[in-house]
């Protein structure tokens, strides 16, 4: 009918306050900035303002963040074992901070900030920023034996160190499309089928089909809540099993 | 036991002596101990975490496999550019990107080993 669907819509930018130009780019603070600061701001009520008390019996929202704390603790042991300790305060701020976004995404008219390539580059850019950066420091020259596999004869390591070097180059890059690519289809996806039941109601006789898009979306927006908190779950993962190479670079 | 908190007023009338408190608590403790999945040894393998949903698998091996061939392509350009060698870069490092991104694959689907240098210290 006369009404056009537009899912990619709710994926523009918006400027609040225009900061000016660098050349041809404009800056501004957009809403995306906005979503940003939201998310330290629930962030930081769960774990500072609600563990102020630190009561040994925890409240609910003390609870709340023992909970996360202690589930990306034990994430994070499992991946590095003990010596992985002093990155617990990156790779929980990256879960927390993506998580919420993730969250702030399902709330309806939200924005969904992970949904924005940049963004999730951005995240993964400083991990493995962190992962390269200090496994020289902490070893050397011998963090680039990870790209030397061990036990392959030396002629098929010409061709195999490059291709290590790629593959850890590519971690990066499928660290952050995986969340954005995730967090881009689902909002479409649920955009797209919602759409359909508006259009389908003004189908005339057709209107009759147009709960089943209905329960598709609510079957939709459950999975895309179960999206949201796994794909945080997974870039605290992989973020710890990439510190655990910086940590323990092959032997 | 552990007489040194003193209780509000709150526990009502019906409440177990504190004996047999702890002694309930130590006993689904025990049980909760037993259930629990028992924590496999670091094997830092590729998470397998997001293999739960087959739209997870999906977009976890595809992800892979495009990450490697975009790296691939992206050192191609950047080596043609800074060398001047204009489409032999490009061609070399994009198939090699192609390999590399089958290697992901293979190695986020337990194809291959979790990382080649973790094999113990055979090297040379």
């Amino acid at each position: 009918m006369a009404v056009t669907i537009d899912p990619i819509h709710q994926f523009e930018l918006k400027s609040l306050v225009p900061l000016g130009h660098i050349g041809h780019q404009q800056l501004a603070f957009t809403q995306s900035a906005l979503y940003m600061f939201a998310a330290v701001g629930v962030v930081a009520l769960i774990t500072i303002v609600a563990t102020a008390s630190r009561s040994v019996v925890p409240g609910r929202m003390q609870s709340l963040a023992e909970v996360f704390y202690e589930f990306i603790e034990d994430t994070l042991h499992q991946a590095t074992g003990d010596g992985g300790k002093k990155f617990m305060p990156l790779v929980f701020s990256l879960f927390m901070f993506v998580l919420i976004l993730n969250l702030f995404g399902m709330i309806p008219y939200a924005f969904a900030v992970t949904s924005h390539l940049i963004i999730t580059f951005g995240l993964a850019a400083l991990v493995i920023s962190v992962v390269v950066g200090y496994g020289v420091y902490k070893h050397g020259a011998h963090f680039f034996g990870l790209f030397v596999p061990s036990g392959v004869p030396k002629v098929l390591l010409a061709i195999l160190v490059p291709i290590e070097v790629i593959s850890f180059i590519s971690r990066p890059i499928s660290l952050s499309v995986r969340l954005f690519a995730n967090m881009l289809a689902g909002h479409i996806a649920m955009k797209i089928f919602a759409f359909f039941v508006v259009q389908l109601l003004l189908a005339g006789a057709w209107s009759v089909l147009s709960p089943l898009p209905l329960f598709l979306t609510i079957a939709l927006t459950a999975l895309e809540f179960l999206v949201a908190a796994l794909q945080a779950y997974v870039f605290a993962t992989l973020t710890a099993i990439y510190l655990n190479d910086a940590l323990h670079p092959g032997h | 036991m552990n007489g040194d908190d003193a209780r509000g007023g709150n526990g009502d009338a019906g409440e177990p002596p504190e004996g047999d408190l702890s002694a309930r608590l130590r006993r689904l403790e025990a049980q909760i101990e037993r259930k629990r999945p028992s924590v496999a040894p670091a094997t830092s393998a590729r998470p397998r975490d997001t293999d739960r949903t087959p739209l997870g698998q999906a977009m976890t091996l595809s992800t892979e496999f495009v990450a490697g061939v975009i790296a691939g392509g992206v050192l191609g350009w950047i080596a043609d550019h800074l060398l001047g060698t204009k489409p032999w870069g490009m061609i070399v490092l994009l198939l090699l990107g192609c390999v590399a991104g089958f290697y992901n694959v293979m190695r986020a689907s337990g194809f291959a080993g979790s990382r080649p240098g973790r094999r113990d210290g055979a090297d040379r």
